[in-house]
């Protein structure tokens, strides 16, 4: 049993959708826990719904039936301004398809969930910079998306999962629009990352990659099937 | 969100659709506009209704007229003197909140001087006269008390009688000189300058610069009657003209001919005509034969079709607002189905569904003030044009006021019409909103 807080708790955990009368059940009763520190990868087939996990570990969405707590809230009831709380303040996200927003540059675009959480706008610039430092793109400040290569977009990204100093980060297939030098070098960002003590939760379809973090989860028809160290 | 970051990505967004945002911002410019000017005109009708009123006396100016007596007075009718001084010393003593009391003896008679002469009105005048009929001195001086004690052969003429008798001469030289009046001469010891309408002052102007638009015919001219005064002290009037046709009056007892009065303060006009009204009871014996003329229901019609002019203007000027709220509202829908994945990247990282309601209101609130702030400008433009068609109109008058009143409408019906769009892009899934290609 470890000591360590759990960042992530679930206890038989359901979604359903239901379209027209189909019922579609999505999540099958998932127990999962996720402590601090932890560099965890949910794989699955399409459909399997590790892509409805996500969601529900983003908080992005809240279960049917079950209880979930993220970071110590417990939000299987949650409303949308808690979950958007949560999700500003305990959570960073890295897409697949980057998701930056073009009209603004790499600071702009990085300050984002600092604008969100109130920060000052100094203070929102100076953190900003620095997240981009750390990725590697302190020359590239003022660029706009598209002057920048695919790895310079999911650095962006990245930093701006990073800005707000989360205790998760999530990766969607985050090397699934790269090519693999690129992929390699994003992976290993995350390793460092979670060097560094931050809890990382990956979900992809390719084991290659679900073979760099530390426990693999694997999911099919909507219940944890196996679970292992790679 | 704090609302300076949700104005600059309000401003971007603008920026980046800058014909669209153009286009949306076209119904605002175009009510703007129209409201802005209406109320400019409307001011301005206003303004030179006001400017006429105060030429022609403003509301201060009472007059004492006639009245068909009442049938149960019948009997008495006899009993009033009718209208005499004695009215006026009445007056004069018993209401202190009428300043100024002008009592009128009026003669036909034959004004002569210069190798010309015409029949005309004279009038035999106390100094308040110039204060209650609000005349002006283009030169010389006014009748004075010691004109009334002396009987003064003196005379005060108006422009157009100046230009009458001396059609070659400047009126302020004409001071000095003598005229005759039924043959009896007077020494003429001030001129009026020439009364007119702002109106017709700046179609004259406008006619010298430009020949496309003159006055055709002539039309009524309200100080015809002033620019023709031929004044004389009262006494000097009743002694040498009046007298002799009725032989048993005394100067207070002749019958006048206008007694008008100026009311000191507006703000009591009620009781000071209640006053006079109890001065002329006792002055007529009790018998109802005089009535107060006040120009009350005239001002309150002038007002009446201002407020007319203005309700409809400012109507359609609202109908336009809201039209161009209307597109404002069009647009901004068309603008957030097109940012769905923005708003669900925003969603993503944190914003709440208010975030997102602030952002969309703060944008088409922006576009309403910069067309509002456009339409200002294109009102300036309009006015510009309006005083070119019509240079003799009262001049278009856009107040700060009337401005401040249209742009903040303009920025109300960007607000209302910003409310639908944004809720709907407030209330999106993050999770739909985040796969919608």
């Amino acid at each position: 049993m470890s000591t360590a807080v759990p960042l992530v708790h679930l206890e038989d955990v359901r979604k359903i959708y239901r379209v027209g009368d189909q019922e579609i059940r999505a999540l099958n009763g998932i127990n999962l826990r996720i402590d601090a520190g932890e560099f965890v990868s949910i794989i699955g087939p399409s459909g399997s719904g590790k892509s409805t996990l996500m969601h529900l570990l983003g908080c992005l969405d809240t279960p049917t039936t079950g209880r979930m707590e993220i970071c110590g809230n417990d939000l299987s009831r949650a409303s949308q301004n808690t979950l958007a709380a949560v999700r500003n303040r305990e959570i960073g996200f890295v897409f697949q398809s980057f998701n930056l927003l073009g009209k603004l540059n790499v600071v702009k675009n990085i300050e984002l969930p600092l604008v969100y959480a109130g920060v000052p706008a100094a203070e929102r610039r100076r953190r900003a910079e620095k997240a981009a430092c750390d990725v590697g793109l302190g020359d590239r400040l003022s660029n706009r998306p598209v002057q920048l290569s695919g790895g310079q977009c999911q650095r962006v990204a990245i930093a701006r999962a990073l800005v707000n100093n989360p205790q998760i980060v999530f990766g969607d297939e985050p090397t699934g629009n790269l090519d693999s030098a690129m992929g390699v070098l994003i992976l290993e960002m995350f390793k460092d990352l979670n060097a560094a003590g931050k809890t990382i939760v990956l979900v992809t379809h390719d084991p290659d990659i679900a073979a760099v973090s530390k426990r693999v989860i694997e999911i099919r028809d909507g219940i944890i099937q196996r679970e292992y160290a790679p | 969100m704090n609302l300076a970051v949700a104005f600059q990505t309000g401003l971007l967004e603008i920026g980046a659709h800058k014909f669209r945002s153009f286009l949306s911002m076209l119904g605002i410019v175009l009510g703007v506009s129209s409201l802005v000017s209406t109320l400019a005109l409307t001011t301005g009708i206003e303004r030179g209704t006001r400017a006429f009123m105060q030429q022609v006396g403003g509301l201060e100016f009472v007059s004492v007229v006639d009245k068909e007596i009442s049938s149960r007075m019948y009997d008495f009718a006899n009993l009033s003197p009718g209208r005499t001084l004695r009215d006026a010393y009445a007056i004069r003593l018993a209401s202190p909140l009428i300043s100024h009391v002008s009592p009128e003896l009026g003669f036909g008679a034959v004004v002569a001087g210069g190798g010309h002469s015409d029949r005309k009105q004279v009038l035999g005048v106390f100094p308040d006269h110039f204060t209650v009929a609000r005349h002006e001195l283009l030169a010389g001086r006014f009748l004075c008390d010691l004109d009334i004690e002396r009987a003064a052969r003196c005379v005060v003429i108006g422009n157009t009688i100046c230009q009458i008798l001396w059609p070659n001469d400047k009126p302020p030289d004409i001071v000095g000189r003598t005229i005759q009046i039924n043959d009896r001469p007077f020494a003429v010891v001030g001129v009026f300058p020439k009364y007119e309408r702002e109106s017709d002052k700046r179609s004259k102007v406008a006619s010298g610069k430009k020949t496309f638009y003159r006055r055709a015919k002539k039309v009524y001219d309200p100080f015809g009657g002033k620019n023709e005064s031929v004044l004389i002290p009262f006494s000097t009037m009743f002694y040498e003209f009046r007298s002799g046709a009725f032989p048993l009056d005394s100067m207070d007892s002749v019958r006048i001919g206008r007694l008008t009065l100026r009311v000191g303060d507006l703000s009591k006009f009620r009781p000071a005509l209640d006053s006079v009204r109890a001065a002329l009871n006792v002055t007529h014996r009790g018998v109802d034969d005089y009535d107060l003329d006040t120009r009350e229901e005239w001002f309150d019609r002038m007002e009446a079709s201002i407020r007319a002019t203005r309700l409809s203007g400012g109507l359609i000027a609202t109908i336009s607002l809201v039209v161009g709220g209307i597109g404002i509202m069009n647009i901004m829908l068309a603008s957030i189905s097109e940012r769905v994945r923005e708003i669900g990247i925003r969603l993503a990282i944190g914003a709440r569904g208010s975030d997102i309601f602030i952002q969309i209101i703060v944008e088409s609130v922006t576009i309403a003030f910069i067309g509002g702030l456009l339409g200002i400008v294109a009102a300036f433009g309009l006015i510009k044009v309006l005083e070119l068609i019509a240079p003799s109109e009262n001049s278009p008058v856009m107040t700060l006021g009337a401005v401040g009143f249209s742009v903040l409408f303009a920025i109300l019906a960007g607000f209302i019409s910003g409310i639908y769009p944004a809720l709907r892009a407030s209330r999106l899934n993050p999770i739909a909103a985040l796969r919608y290609e």
